[in-house]
């Protein structure tokens, strides 16, 4: 390596004979390099659906790698080559402690993958994951480390004991003077096979509570329960498959900013056309177009019209799959003597299917064009992509997401899993009708969901418990929130979160942290008629304000955990260093809460003694491992080794056990069986006429200027950002929640870039379905990227409550109790300036690569 | 003594050769908003400044690209119009910034003046907004574009120092087969 020109030369004033005094990195910068004998721990990024693998290196910080291959543990000379996969940025770098050691780490995507990151490709989000782990001196000092009680409105530091001791007495309190329905529990539903296993196995087993319900949702249960009446699994493919196809349509989720790695490296590879349907023209819109493909650019609330006129403009030409239709879908005896109630009434055979299509003008292609807004003749087009028109039917991918189900969640996912069986694009290579995932798939439970003791029901059938609503009636007496902003996630979070302050302020106020009396006092405020909040997270929220008891939890890094991705690999994610302060894995908080309560069955030494007793559990569903331990223990191995073992690569679940070799599973439905008593698949009524009724509640009124406010997902944000904002990489990008508006709508409004914006309606829709106000907010960013009348906002950004103007009435959608998140509407008004146009970027983020 | 406590003290460490690594002349705390852009706690390396362009050459717009402050480290050199965080010259719109991505390395050449920014890369689509300290827009790159700090003399612009790590490097001037490190035997 010489410099460009002269060679500088001037006097040393260091010590050349001391190699450590010629390295530059401590003060320039600079990224320490792990020398060849660094720990090595394999796990997969926390965040997005698509779980990349990443190697985790650690080691002294007397100790440094060299330049030359054979110097370091990367193995790879620097300069690193483009496309190495082996380059730290110094945002993947940190120091932290190992066995009360400060030591270095890298947390590098796994060059030497062969399966989801081959090459150790990686998005913003995982390639910066080095920044979410716990330092004493950086931003993420905030976590919480120690128990923590309200008193006096202030929370101060407690005992494990008191804290489990408080939180035991407190449900068993509960239980026995109220019932199983005033206690509850909001838990994530990812966070890993055992923490979820042990939650679960104590709220819904032990305890019994149907009062339980993940970070997302008001209600257990299906979240595209119209694919699943379908007997489709929505995790069917692998991520293979996209990159085999002939054509990818991709609806309600941009791949590349949100399942980054599986866009740049199994979709946009391929070459397939891309059909992308989504209100707005993101990058992914703009690169489907620039690339023999097409932009759907359809109107916030029609889904389900689109799905159907593509399905009648196919049907009217005959470019179906007859053969498909024919052998494997059910007729209508067949539907009728079916077990589940939705399949009865709402599945179809082909015939009936055939009938309502071309039953309903809104179906056809003007009248789709009508509805949507998307013009016939892309309708047309795209139906002739999909089905290949009357020539060879094509490898079609259907692949979807929230912008799908988060809105309409039955009729949408009924109409587009539809679609998928009209075309029988499923079980083979390239084929398949599926969701694309929000988060990683650790939803292994410890019980089953307790339906029979739900309060709600639909036309006489019980479903799962609107947990919201049951809150918001006042009948929730201690709810244990786990590892979710709640009030930011949940719809019509104002309402909610008045009630919230409402609620935990009835009675006497914990003013004592002596044990007798602070549990007298939380008594007191049950009866009362008031709740009690336990909150279990790592970071402060804008839930945990409210909690009475705060536990803190350790997390990724911190403790051995498995779980699935989105084409159901399974992967440990291995601990590599010391969970900070008193932190405890969450497994462990729930089990010891059990003991004292008395339950037997939670005397877990540790988290692979929950994997091997959930396998048992597993069995028979897409996640079955059950093999994997049989395996372990038949090769005298602990289930999280043998796992161990399989690396980034892991294994494709469901397993099998052949002559005592485990055997993957790459794609369901291979066997052609459908997830229904005949095994058949079948069509299911997606009711268009209920869902524009809906759209007619739901939209903007226009009348009092609101336009349609969407919100979702971008590149370099994850969920509720509990790591993004203690991240520069992302707050230099997103300093401030953002609008999107358009610029005919800005200009009408006086909006610049930059510019402060108020968002706010008075159509909110609240838990017991009357109107509130709700608001919040942001930055303006005008773009092409949204249409006039539609804007756009991140959902949510810490301190810019997006859903406090989403609604939060499952009675528009009593099926399935799914909120109606992308569909939020308001008014937007400058209310001044911000000082970001100097220094954040306004740039558009949809500029397609050059051809 | 911590990285951002040295810097912060603006101590300058004197220039050492040796082994072939090449240190920087001085380290200060990026605080001047025009010299740096206003990015806290990201060390300037100041190098061998070497005269890389002439303002009347870029005022057509039109990008120019050189090695520096190393052979094969490449730049991107742009007036880009209006006033950009850290530009030089009359309008202070003159920036230079590595043109090698920062996620996975792949030369990114794609200037659009319309929209002061480059990009997409052609590996996996990142782009950078010039007029924002490199800002990546949108993409999956971990780190900003590295800046490099300009001045002018006259007409000639000549190239001071990096700001931020160069892709494929553990450091901006060591690198290659340099019998360095503790571990090295």
């Amino acid at each position: 390596m010489k410099r460009t020109e002269a060679t500088q030369t001037s006097g040393a004033e260091t010590d050349a004979a001391d190699p450590s005094s010629v390295i530059v990195p401590s003060n320039s910068s600079s990224v320490p390099l792990p020398p060849p004998d660094a720990v090595t721990h394999t796990t997969c990024c926390e965040y997005c659906p698509v779980a990349c693998g990443y190697k985790v290196y650690t080691w002294p910080l007397s100790e440094r790698g060299g330049p030359a291959a054979n110097q370091n543990a990367l193995g790879v000379d620097f300069p690193t080559v483009a496309i190495s996969g082996r380059w730290p940025s110094e945002n993947m770098h940190s120091v932290v402690r190992v066995d009360g050691e400060l030591q270095n780490v890298l947390v590098m995507p796994d060059a030497d993958s062969q399966v989801v990151n081959i090459g150790g490709t990686h998005s913003v989000r995982g390639g910066a994951l080095a920044k979410k782990l716990y330092t004493e001196d950086g931003p993420t000092k905030e976590r919480y480390l120690r128990p923590l009680l309200k008193v006096d409105g202030q929370h101060v530091p407690i005992s494990w004991e008191m804290a489990t001791d408080l939180v035991a007495e407190l449900s068993t309190y509960t239980l026995d003077n109220y019932d199983e329905l005033a206690w509850g529990m909001k838990i994530y539903s990812y966070e890993y096979y055992e923490n979820v296993f042990a939650g679960s196995k104590l709220a819904l087993g032990a305890i019994g509570t149907p009062n339980y319900s993940p970070h997302h949702a008001p209600a257990d249960g299906d979240d595209v329960p119209g694919l699943s009446d379908c007997g489709i699994d929505a995790f069917a493919p692998a991520y293979a498959d996209d990159r085999a196809a002939d054509v990818l349509f991709i609806a309600g989720s941009d791949p590349y900013e949100t399942k980054t790695v599986r866009f740049t490296t199994w979709q946009s590879p391929s070459g397939a056309p891309i059909i992308y349907v989504d209100p707005r023209r993101t990058f992914t819109a703009a690169y489907a177009e620039a690339n023999d493909g097409l932009h759907l650019q359809l109107r916030p609330g029609t889904d389900t019209c689109l799905y159907n006129a593509l399905a009648r403009e196919i049907i009217s030409h005959g470019w179906e799959n007859s053969a498909f239709i024919d052998e494997k879908t059910a007729n209508e005896d067949e539907l009728a003597a079916e077990s589940g109630w939705r399949r009865q009434r709402f599945g179809m055979s082909f015939e009936q299917y055939k009938t309502y299509l071309m039953g309903h003008d809104d179906f056809s292609l003007e009248g789709a064009e009508r509805v949507t807004g998307v013009p016939a003749a892309k309708i047309a087009q795209a139906a002739k992509m999909i089905s290949g028109g009357a020539g060879p039917q094509p490898k079609t991918m259907i692949l979807f997401e929230k912008g799908v189900y988060w809105s309409h969640n039955y009729e949408n996912t009924a109409s587009i899993g539809s679609l998928g069986v009209l075309l029988g694009t499923t079980g083979e290579e390239g084929k398949a009708v599926a969701r694309m995932g929000g988060h990683q798939r650790g939803g292994q439970k410890g019980a089953g969901y307790p339906k029979d003791k739900s309060p709600h029901e639909f036309d006489g059938h019980k479903i799962e418990m609107d947990t919201e609503r049951w809150f918001a009636e006042g009948k929730t007496r201690f709810r244990w929130i786990v590892g979710t902003n709640w009030l930011g996630a949940m719809g019509g979070t104002s309402a909610l979160r008045r009630k919230v302050a409402e609620l935990t302020s009835m009675g006497p106020a914990v003013s004592s942290t002596d044990p007798a009396t602070a549990l007298q006092q939380l008594k007191d405020r049950i009866d009362a008629g008031g709740t009690v909040m336990v909150h279990q997270e790592i970071y402060p929220n804008e839930s945990t304000s409210f909690a009475d008891i705060i536990l803190p939890a350790a997390t990724w890094g911190e403790e051995d955990f498995a779980r699935n991705n989105a084409e159901r690999r399974l992967r440990i994610y291995e601990k590599f260093m010391d969970a900070p302060g008193e932190t405890r894995p969450d497994w462990q908080i729930f089990a010891e809460v059990a003991r004292k309560m008395g339950f037997e069955g939670f005397d877990w030494a540790d988290s692979n003694e929950i994997f091997e007793e959930a396998s048992a559990r597993s069995t028979g569903g897409r996640r079955d491992f059950a093999a994997l331990v049989e395996k372990a223990k038949a090769d005298g191995k602990r289930g999280h080794d043998l796992l161990r073992e399989y690396g980034t690569q892991g294994l494709q679940t469901p397993l099998k056990l052949e002559n005592g070799e485990l055997v993957e599973t790459v794609r369901l439905h291979a066997d052609g069986k459908f997830k229904s008593d005949s095994g058949k698949a079948n069509f299911v009524l997606s009711d268009w006429d209920a869902v524009a009724e809906r759209n007619d509640i739901l939209g903007p009124d226009e009348a009092a200027g609101e336009m349609w406010v969407l919100n979702g997902r971008v590149n370099a944000l994850w969920n509720n950002m509990f790591d993004n904002v203690r991240r520069t990489i992302s707050t230099d990008r997103w300093p401030a929640n953002f609008l999107e508006i358009h610029a005919d709508d800005a200009a009408e409004r006086g909006i610049e870039n930059g510019d402060l914006l108020s968002i706010e309606s008075s159509n909110v829709l609240d838990q017991l379905g009357e109107k509130h106000t709700g608001g919040f907010t942001a930055v303006a960013y005008i773009t092409d990227t949204v249409t006039p009348g539609v804007t756009f906002t991140y959902f949510l950004y810490p301190g810019s409550p997006a859903n406090t103007i989403t609604s939060a009435d499952t009675s528009l959608q009593p099926i399935s109790l799914r909120y109606n998140f992308k569909l939020g509407r308001g008014t937007v008004t400058k209310i001044g300036t911000t000082g970001l146009a100097e220094t954040m970027s306004f740039a558009p983020r949809n500029l397609p690569p050059a051809v | 003594m911590k990285r951002r406590d040295f810097l912060l003290g603006g101590a300058a460490v004197g220039a050492v050769a040796a082994a072939g690594v090449v240190v920087p002349l001085a380290l200060v705390f990026a605080d001047d908003d025009d010299i740096a852009g206003g990015i806290d706690g990201v060390a300037i390396e100041y190098f061998e400044r070497q005269r890389v362009g002439s303002l009347a050459g870029l005022s057509s717009g039109e990008p120019q690209y050189f090695d520096y402050p190393l052979v094969d480290q490449s730049n991107i050199m742009v007036d880009l119009g209006d006033r950009a965080i850290g530009g030089i010259g009359e309008n202070r719109s003159v920036v230079a910034f590595s043109n090698i991505c920062t996620h996975m390395g792949c030369p990114v050449t794609d200037y659009q003046p319309e929209h002061k920014v480059l990009g997409p890369c052609v590996c996996h689509y990142t782009t950078f907004d010039l007029s924002k300290d490199g800002r990546v827009v949108l993409g999956q790159a971990t780190q900003n574009l590295p800046r490099l700090l300009l001045e002018s003399e006259g007409d000639d612009v000549f190239a001071t120092g990096v700001f931020r790590l160069i892709y494929g490097y553990a450091n901006n001037l060591a690198g290659v087969n340099v019998e360095i490190a503790s571990t090295a035997q």
